[in-house]
């Protein structure tokens, strides 16, 4: 696995699971960057309320989550949201549609609650940026604090969008591991069979000139930060859109799974080592001479 | 913001139960395999180095990123290039690069969780040893900065799921559980949370043996003929799970079910995975009698003879005296194999035979008058059974006592692995 599933794994098993047995169910779990959701069905065992707590929803709705939300799950959406949670989905198991294609796509597309919340400002700055294809000027900054730290910049210009995520080390290593990792994923770009990919730069410290200008940045030594350029290359059809948003949002959580898979690989090197050198030190020890000590009478002298 | 919740991981020598604390029901239960490359036989091969220094994202390949767990493993066992490995050896990490990578992708793909905003729950067997642990803490700590961790041991967890029985008035943790899943069950005595390690016992017999002793039965009474030979198991397993149960009168019940064949055996229908093409079979005497080789394992095995309530009773005698009596009081279900109905009333009626037995010949053979006044002997049985480990543990996490007996990440920064050679038990001051 080297690029991060968008949907959500838990979603789709239990909403599948539930579309074929409906049973009461009572479930929470998380989605990366803080998300809390809460599966249950609160009055019937066929209605299902999937309810989603995100940190930045504020923000989000300033962006226009709800228009995306709205479009994507129409009348699903609730008008009644579940008390400490953003958003709330109500799924009746008996409208589903039947044909198993139409019922696959449907539960991926609940699956995909997250990224679709997160989706508003990616798709307001791409919309920005056609809008200022014409006319010139820059479009607005949009940050999304997605975690408490960390925190996402969505620019529109005239001829491309700018992204730019801030990233923060708690560990030592994981600061070293996240610096040779950039910078490879920047040197990595040089290679002539992904010269369509999005530009990435990669500056520690010091933030990018796009959001210099935005107070309470932190200037310490463990936050770097990561600028994707989109061009319209990768948002011209709808389709490639939806990729380029899915894999761009979810860059913070890829860095930090490649970082713990480097470490899980240099730790199976580690082990192989140890093995390897132990195999030496065994075949340096000396036998110890074992020669059959006998009594007179040809009895074995056994040592205790 | 509120923390998140805990992550309960339970990872067994067959499946891996893991989930969020406070659910009632493990998130995801998967087979504890995973599928790499290279074949089965060549796990002890050194993990592939770049050829050249350089950028190493062009010169290495991504060779270990390149498996699956669980489900998708095993639907990978055939594809040419990937050998499947099972990374847990009777309950103990043998591999710890494969265990070290299941976690990951139990983390990255499944459960969709950073776990550096987790908190962990982690279960191991009894009498593991103390360096398994470390290792333990060592990945989690270094390779996935988790926020905190807690190794708990399984039968204590089980013991913690049967407070969710109405028959529990007291939470305690004394107790004897008997853990029966796939491949072996255990019989094991815990003390106020302490695993009384010298007087646990292993019976060979569990839910695989039932099965293919239900298959022995169906096949001499001619019921297979129509099921194809690959799905005959599946077929057994099947009757095993959903027709079974155990009686407490094995004489009576052959009788019940001559007199009135029509009203007892039931009807199996299947279809064969393949071809679709469909059969059913009768069932018929195995509905009581698969259960019964916990009680007469005689009619099974030729080798391993000792009842359960036997080796149940034996194993709170090998105990210190000053606990049996709670060890009698509190005897604890857990695991698949003990989901049969009426499990719990036939082990503890066998058992108060067998301890008034012996109070009995105790009072004979003093000669004196003075009677005991008896030990109590129950055995609880909850609708948790199943995953009753993985239920223990999402119900402790849940507490706000368990951040406090976490072993957090500061704390082994500052002391390092060895920290995670001892846990505090739930509850207790020290």
């Amino acid at each position: 696995m080297i690029l991060l599933e968008p949907h959500n794994v838990i979603i789709q098993t239990t909403v599948s699971e539930k579309l074929q047995k409906p049973s009461s169910l009572d479930v929470v779990f998380v989605d990366y960057d803080n998300v809390r959701f809460h599966l249950s069905t609160p009055d019937r065992k066929t209605v299902l309320l999937l309810s989603m707590h995100i940190r930045c929803w504020d923000e989000l709705v300033k962006y226009g989550a709800l228009d995306v939300l709205q479009r994507e799950y129409g009348s699903l959406l609730s008008n009644q949201v579940e008390p400490e949670y953003n958003v709330s989905l109500e799924i009746d198991l008996e409208q589903v549609p039947a044909d198993p294609e139409a019922r696959e796509a449907f539960v991926m597309s609940l699956a995909l609650l997250k990224r679709n919340a997160l989706a508003a400002p990616f798709e307001r700055g791409f919309a920005t940026q056609k809008a200022l294809e014409a006319s010139a000027g820059q479009g607005e900054l949009m940050q999304i604090h997605y975690r408490d730290e960390e925190a996402m910049y969505i620019q529109a210009a005239p001829d491309r969008v700018t992204v730019i995520f801030s990233t923060v080390f708690r560990e030592e290593t994981d600061r070293i591991f996240g610096k040779v990792f950039l910078q490879e994923f920047v040197d990595a770009r040089r290679q002539p069979s992904i010269q369509n990919a999005p530009q990435v730069l990669y500056s520690s410290r010091d933030p990018p000139l796009e959001i210099r200008h935005v107070p309470g940045l932190r200037n310490s030594d463990d936050i770097g930060y990561v600028t994707f350029v989109l061009f319209p290359r990768h948002f011209g059809n709808a389709e490639i859109a939806a990729a380029t948003i899915s894999q761009t949002q979810l860059f913070r959580d890829y860095l930090h799974y490649h970082i713990k898979c480097s470490k899980a690989y240099m730790h199976s090197r580690m082990r192989f080592r140890v093995t390897e050198f132990q195999k030496v030190l065994n075949r340096a020890k000396t036998e110890v001479a074992t020669t059959e000590r006998k009594t007179a009478s040809g009895r074995t002298m056994v040592s205790r | 913001m509120s923390v998140l919740a805990p992550i309960i991981c339970d990872n067994g020598t067959g499946y891996s139960k893991v989930g969020f604390a406070g659910n009632s029901d493990p998130s995801f239960v998967f087979p504890t395999a995973i599928a790499t490359r290279g074949s089965a036989s060549q796990s002890a091969r050194a993990p592939a180095i770049p050829s050249k220094p350089g950028h190493l994202a062009s010169k290495r390949g991504v060779e270990d990123l390149d498996f699956f767990i669980g489900d998708e493993a095993l639907a990978n066992a055939k594809t040419p290039g990937y050998g499947v490995h099972y990374p847990i050896r009777h309950g103990m990490i043998d591999n710890w690069d494969h265990m070290e990578r299941y976690w990951e992708q139990t983390i990255f793909k499944y459960l969709r969780a950073e776990p550096e905003d987790h908190y962990f729950l982690l279960t191991e067997p009894p009498l593991n040893a103390p360096e398994n642990r470390e290792q333990t803490a060592e990945i989690f700590f270094e390779s996935f900065n988790i926020k905190g961790l807690y190794i708990a041991v399984q039968a204590v967890l089980a013991l913690a799921a049967s407070w969710s029985s109405n028959r529990v008035t007291d939470r305690t943790l004394t107790g004897t559980v008997i853990d029966s899943g796939d491949g072996v069950t255990h019989v094991i005595p815990c003390a106020e949370g302490y695993v009384i390690g010298s007087a646990i016992k292993h019976i060979p017999i569990a839910g695989r043996d039932i099965s293919q002793f239900v298959l022995n039965l169906m096949r001499e009474r001619g019921e297979m003929v129509n099921v194809p030979p690959e799905d005959q198991l599946k077929v057994a397993s099947k009757v095993k799970e959903n027709y079974s149960y155990v009686c407490q009168d094995i004489v009576r019940e052959f009788r019940k079910y001559d007199e009135e064949p029509l009203k007892y055996f039931e009807r199996y229908d299947g279809e064969h995975s393949v071809t679709g093409r469909k059969y059913g079979v009768d069932v018929g005497y195995e509905r009581f009698l698969a259960p019964e080789i916990f009680f007469n394992p005689e009619i099974y095995s030729s080798e391993f003879l000792t009842p359960l309530p036997e080796i149940v009773d034996d194993v709170i005698q090998q105990s210190p005296i000053d606990v049996r009596r709670g060890l009698y009081k509190n005897i604890v279900l857990s695991g698949g194999s003990t989901m049969f109905q009426h499990f719990g009333n036939r082990l503890k009626r066998d058992l108060k035979q067998i301890v008034d037995r012996r109070l009995d010949a105790n009072a004979t053979a003093s000669g004196s008058h003075l009677r005991s006044s008896g030990v109590d002997v129950d055995v609880i049985s909850h609708k948790r059974q199943r995953y009753a480990v993985w239920f223990g543990g999402s119900l402790l996490a849940s507490l706000p006592d368990f951040y406090t007996s976490c072993h957090t990440k500061a704390q082994y920064d500052e002391v390092g692995p060895s920290i995670c050679r001892r846990y505090q038990i739930f509850g207790s001051s020290t």
